[in-house]
């Protein structure tokens, strides 16, 4: 009832800036939100701009300083090649946003579109996307995109590539659930009544209704595709030596847990929270974009 | 007298299912004249909604739609879709029973009308946005400048259904195919919605057709009445004349079964009720679909579909034993 509240005699303002502007200070209100957005930008600044935040050549290596640790000159320390591990981190950085953002839009893009023309059209086409779909989401993420990968040939965009498809059947699977029940709504043949075409349906009035639904799954596959991508590079199967990524580091730090354990808690801590930010401001965007929220 | 707008001939619905054919409408026919409005009674599941629903082709695959259906000189049955689709919503449109469900939930009330003018009329984004608070206006929706940009879980039903009744006529169609359109409001919003019908139809012109299983709402706005029954026509008549002579037994039973609190002082009569229940549709009988309820039943009336036959002025019925009286 606020909007009844308002006086009377306020100036005409642009409805788009007016839901803007409330977006914004209900997001606000949501600490965790704000601070899982802070996290996800911090990120990207970093894997932005790597090359003038780190202080090091990632992979330059100084054997007169292997394994420091905490001196002024290398905050994070250095490894057993006198690596400097914040630039590392750093650096390391840009591999996990690039596979998280990239496979999750390929995923997207894929899977999106199939799902809901099964959903839709019904019939034949649903059963052979579904069926399908069935059979790939028997094997687990991990597995598919370790096979991918693994028949791909190891580098980062392969990794991109076995990770989005990987995440394929999982989007397809919601978008279609979404787009049947979405289809059954009264607004449906409310839209096609006034003239609305099949194209129009589908990205005008289902694909809007399950954007929420899309986002809490896309914050949930970013996040795992970060995951995937230091699983992958700890394989081998990812970024190569001596690129620096998360994985490869945890990967390097293994022989050495017992002197140097510092070495694998920094980017596996970088791992958790990248994740964990990811899933903190899916939760809040998923809660302020639904137009029943009050608050 | 002009060519009707409307011209509605043979229409036969049948829907295939798993249990066989379901007969929903049979050989209809109707017309419907230049701002008219044409009130269809009948009891649930007696083909009145399919009818509507089929003039646009708005049922599902397993409908097979016979006859036709010819407005404005086209044949809709036979349109390609995609022309098809420039009538739907421009010039033939609906309102439906559901207003607390029709609305698209994500957008706003604004802009689910300007969606409709920029589709069918190709109106920039302020035209349409100017066009939907005048809409809105015509509606009665108070402070319209501001309810544009609110969302529908923000209206009550009531201001819902005016917003889908501004999204039907914003294109300023031809006809307005109302479907129980106040079935779902409460009674005094219900007053007001027709009220808002009779102002659409003296404003701009438009013809409706008023779907309703209430004979209260059709005498309060319809100029024609046709009656249905199992998938057919059972009566037709101008409204006045249906209520002071109706013929087929059907209709003398619905109008007997009105309460009617204020007449008859001190003779609370007893409400009469049709006996029997509502044949089934999978097999259409070869014989007066009313017949084993009706009380002037004979040997004809079970063998025989009986015709539609004038039996007063502008006044059609299928009956063998028409007449006012229950004889």
């Amino acid at each position: 009832m606020s909007a009844l509240a308002e006086p009377t005699g306020a100036p005409v303002v642009d409805p788009r800036a007016r839901r803007r502007r409330l977006l914004r200070r209900r997001f606000l209100r949501r600490p965790m939100a704000v601070a899982g957005l802070v996290v996800v930008l911090a990120f990207v600044v970093m894997a932005i701009f790597a090359p003038w935040l780190a202080p090091f050549d990632p992979s330059a290596t100084d054997f007169n300083a292997t394994f420091a640790h905490g001196t002024a000159r290398h905050l994070l320390g250095t490894d057993e090649f006198g690596r400097d591990q914040l630039s590392r981190i750093i650096w390391g950085a840009r591999a996990s946003m690039q596979v998280g953002f990239l496979s999750t839009l390929l995923a997207m893009g894929i899977a999106v579109p199939l799902g809901m023309v099964a959903g839709y059209y019904r019939g034949w086409i649903d059963t052979v996307i579904a069926r399908v779909t069935d059979v790939l989401l028997s094997f687990p993420f991990l597995i598919l995109a370790v096979g991918l990968a693994a028949i791909l040939g190891a580098s980062l965009l392969n990794a991109t590539l076995a990770l989005g498809i990987s995440a394929v059947p999982a989007f397809i699977r919601i978008a279609r659930g979404e787009t049947l029940a979405l289809r059954e709504e009264d607004y449906i043949p409310a839209a096609v009544v006034n003239g609305a075409n099949d194209a129009t349906i589908i990205f005008k009035h289902i694909l809007p209704n399950m954007t929420s639904t899309l986002l809490v799954q896309a914050t949930v596959t970013i996040p795992g595709a970060i995951v995937g991508e230091a699983v992958l590079s700890f394989l081998g199967l990812g970024v190569q030596p001596p690129k620096p990524s998360w994985g490869t580091m945890l990967q390097d730090a293994q022989q050495y847990l017992s002197q140097a354990p510092r070495l694998a808690v920094y980017p596996g801590l970088a791992i958790v929270l990248a994740a964990l930010a990811f899933n903190v401001l899916g939760d809040g965007l998923r809660d302020i974009l639904d137009p029943r929220t009050t608050r | 007298m002009p060519a009707p707008l409307l011209e509605v001939a043979d229409l036969s619905v049948r829907f295939d299912t798993d249990d066989g054919p379901v007969h929903a409408v049979d050989r209809m026919s109707f017309t419907l004249g230049q701002g008219e409005v044409l009130g269809i009674v009948g009891e649930s599941g007696c083909g009145k909604s399919v009818t509507c629903m089929s003039l646009v082709r708005l049922l599902p695959e397993t409908a097979t739609v016979s006859g036709s259906v010819v407005f404005d000189g086209r044949d809709l049955l036979a349109l390609p879709l995609r022309r098809l689709r420039q009538v739907r919503g421009r010039e033939i449109s609906y309102v439906f029973q559901e207003p607390m469900t029709s609305l698209n939930p994500v957008f706003t009330v604004g802009h689910q009308i300007g969606e409709v003018l920029r589709r069918h009329l190709g109106l920039s984004r302020s035209s349409a946005r100017a066009r939907a608070i005048e809409l809105l206006r015509l509606v009665r929706i108070p402070a319209a400048d501001r309810r544009l940009d609110e969302y529908p879980h923000q209206l009550s039903g009531g201001m819902r259904q005016r917003v889908m009744i501004a999204i039907a006529v914003a294109c300023d169609p031809k006809v307005l195919v109302a479907d129980e359109p106040t079935t779902a409001l409460d009674v005094t919003i219900q007053a007001g919605i027709l009220d808002l019908m009779r102002d659409i139809r003296e404003r701009l012109g438009t013809a409706i057709i008023l779907i309703t299983h209430n004979l209260g709402v059709v005498a309060d706005v319809a100029d024609r009445v046709l009656v249905m029954y199992a998938g057919r026509k059972a009566e037709e008549a101008p409204v006045a004349e249906l209520f002071a002579h109706p013929q087929h037994p059907y209709t003398i039973g619905l109008l007997g079964a009105i309460p009617r609190p204020y007449e008859g002082e001190g003779t609370r009569a007893r409400l009469q009720e049709i006996p029997g229940r509502v044949p089934s549709l999978r097999e259409l009988p070869q014989a007066c679909a009313f017949a084993d309820r009706c009380p002037r039943a004979d040997e004809l009336t079970r063998s025989e579909i009986p015709p539609l036959r004038e039996v007063r002025p502008h006044h059609v019925v299928a009956c063998f034993h028409p007449g006012e009286d229950g004889a």
